[in-house]
């Protein structure tokens, strides 16, 4: 940088025509490069996705006697029927996603051990949390429904 | 111009002429012929001229770089053959593996071949590890390759853990179900990391595809690139480490072995003509291995070093080849998506993870991996003494040994509960003694 013009520059305040091309030019390309990777992360963020639908029907209620505890293998749901009413309960272990085996007095999990109590309380193993309880509604039709996507506090039951 | 030696010398000369068009140099029976073959030859350039004979010794090395990388060249071909058959869809692909098994002539042997190669370059990557860390590879001036190794170790996991969801079996299924909850549990975007990972909350058919898709073009082109640099860097870095005091003349011999010629398996050494010097054409910087005007103990890569490693890429054929012949590759019954075995274990390499996520899912699954990972790139910024480079188990570096060896065993030792000692519910079994009966079917492999 011993080029006169060079350092008469350095002491001129003015931002040369090269220095705001380059500082333009720089700004431009980071720029560029912060949409390439959000769009590419919304790219890759399915708005649609093809698997079970959270939210099915279950036929009527009387098809659930007084008593049931009956697991659905696809919609890894276990339905509870009892005095006070219809309520669904998560199959899927909350600590890496195993679907538990639904046992008389609770659920199992083959992966990791992990325990839980009728009411999906953890009664050991790793698992973090209790299985979730997901909301029950009565359709229109008179059908029940299930939503997995909105959890409800255990205990909470459908009175039918 | 003399070539004007009609029509008939042109055909009489054609055959000889391609040949020579094709390849410059005869086979060489000079220094200067070898110094050529290795310097003109795209493929053969990778290596310098003249290799050190510390490179050479089998016991060194133990060839574990070379067998790690044919291995990858054995998974990319037979990986493109069953590419030719498979098709990445949840109803197709567990149907395409019996179609493999049952009607495609030598499809069990390329399935197995391309099953027990991830095995062994998992295996020879760890081991290759092992070898650096327990010669002192690491230290200055090869920190950058040392971190460069590290990402084809975990590149080399990423691949083996995509791959395994794609027969679409039981245990394709809640292995990968299993170790995405895992990266769920990664902090603040844990659930968006998994749900980019899967495409959907569960593992299923955009799980399927995405892995595919990371299986056979992004994660082995990803390696062929860092492989690539490391390659690269070997040679930069001044080739493979050795003892600060290999470099002495041959008057003052380090390695008996090596310079009387009695290497195992490898060519008598080729000696250098004294008489001859060549110079490397341009200006090299840095490092770099001296071409055979000052006596060292270099030896021509050419014979030497090419034959031993096509000797190592026989052996690892043969030996990938005869296990293939003999063991069939595992699979297990359809992907069930409503009942995990029990036990679901995952690949021995990733035992060892799923026991501690049987502790703690966070500490087990992320948090000590990830320190592990970190300390493993950290270590030669921070590892900054120059004793014992190029030494087994030198007595200089008795503290970082000793560490290094404390960790591999605790590891292991995590990777042997959870494959021999894990039964049904990741309950507590003695292997030797006969489990109780269980309804559901065993995954252990």
């Amino acid at each position: 940088m011993a080029n006169p013009i060079d350092q008469a520059m350095s002491q001129d305040t003015r931002v040369s025509r090269r220095q705001a091309l380059t500082l333009t030019s720089i700004a431009a390309l980071l720029g560029a490069n912060a949409v390439v990777w959000f769009s590419n992360l919304l790219f890759f963020k399915p708005r649609v996705t093809y698997g079970e639908p959270s939210r099915f029907r279950l036929g009527k209620p009387d098809a659930f006697p007084l008593g049931t505890r009956l697991p659905l293998g696809s919609q890894r749901v276990t339905i509870i029927r009892n005095e006070a009413g219809v309520a669904a309960i998560s199959n899927t272990c909350t600590h890496l996603g195993c679907v538990v085996a639904t046992t008389e007095i609770g659920f199992d999990c083959p992966c990791h051990g992990s325990r839980f109590d009728a009411e999906g309380t953890v009664l050991g193993g790793p698992a973090p949390r209790p299985l979730p309880w997901f909301k029950v509604s009565l359709s229109p039709n008179g059908e029940l429904e299930v939503d997995t996507a909105t959890p409800v506090p255990a205990g909470t039951f459908l009175k039918v | 111009m003399k070539n004007d030696t009609g029509f008939l010398g042109t055909i009489l000369a054609f055959p000889m002429n391609v040949w020579k068009s094709i390849f410059r140099n005869p086979i060489p029976s000079s220094d200067l012929g070898r110094s050529q073959t290795t310097f003109s030859n795209v493929f053969l350039h990778i290596h310098p001229v003249k290799t050190h004979s510390n490179s050479l010794r089998p016991a060194y090395t133990l060839g574990l770089g070379v067998m790690a990388l044919s291995l990858f060249l054995i998974l990319t071909v037979s990986g493109i053959l069953l590419m030719f058959y498979y098709v990445p869809a949840t109803t197709q692909a567990y149907d395409r593996m019996l179609d493999l098994n049952g009607t495609v002539a030598f499809g069990t042997l390329i399935r197995n071949m391309h099953r027990w190669s991830a095995h062994g370059m998992v295996a020879i990557a760890l081991l290759h590890l092992c070898r650096v860390f327990y010669t002192g590879s690491y230290k200055a001036p090869r920190e950058f390759n040392w971190v460069v190794g590290v990402i084809l170790l975990l590149l080399t996991l990423g691949a083996s853990f995509t791959g395994y969801l794609l027969p679409w079996d039981q245990l394709a299924f809640w292995a990968v179900t299993v170790g995405t909850a895992i990266a769920g549990y990664a902090p603040v975007f844990g659930e968006q990391i998994r749900f980019l990972l899967l495409g959907d909350r569960v593992v299923g058919q955009e799980a399927l595809i995405r892995f595919y898709v990371l299986h056979v073009a992004v994660i082995p082109a990803m390696i062929t690139l860092f492989v690539a640099v490391h390659f690269w860097r070997i040679r930069k870095d001044g080739g493979l480490s050795r003892p600060a005091d290999a470099d002495l003349p041959e008057s003052q011999p380090r390695y008996p072995d090596a310079i009387a010629g009695k290497l195992e398996g490898l060519a008598p050494r080729v000696k250098t003509e004294k008489a001859k010097t060549f110079g490397v054409m341009g200006v090299v910087k840095g490092p770099f291995n001296k071409v055979g005007n000052t006596p060292d103990n270099t030896v021509f890569s050419w014979p030497n070093l090419f034959i031993a490693e096509l000797f190592v890429f026989a052996v690892t054929l043969l030996v990938i080849l005869v296990i293939s012949m003999t063991f069939n590759a595992p699979l297990e019954a359809p992907a069930n998506p409503t009942s995990p075995p029990n036990p679901s274990k995952a690949p021995w390499y990733f035992l060892g993870l799923q026991e501690m996520v049987s502790y703690s899912a966070f500490w087990g699954g992320v948090g000590v991996p990830t320190i592990m990972v970190i300390a493993l790139i950290l270590l030669p910024y921070f590892d900054r003494g120059q004793n014992g480079v190029g030494v087994w188990f030198s007595r200089h570096r008795l503290l970082a040994v000793i560490i290094f060896t404390t960790l591999l065993v605790i590891n292991l030792i995590f990777v042997i509960i959870g494959t021999f000692f894990r039964g049904p519910n990741w309950g507590f079994i003695i292997p030797w003694e006969q489990p109780a009966a269980h309804g559901s079917a065993t995954a252990g492999h």
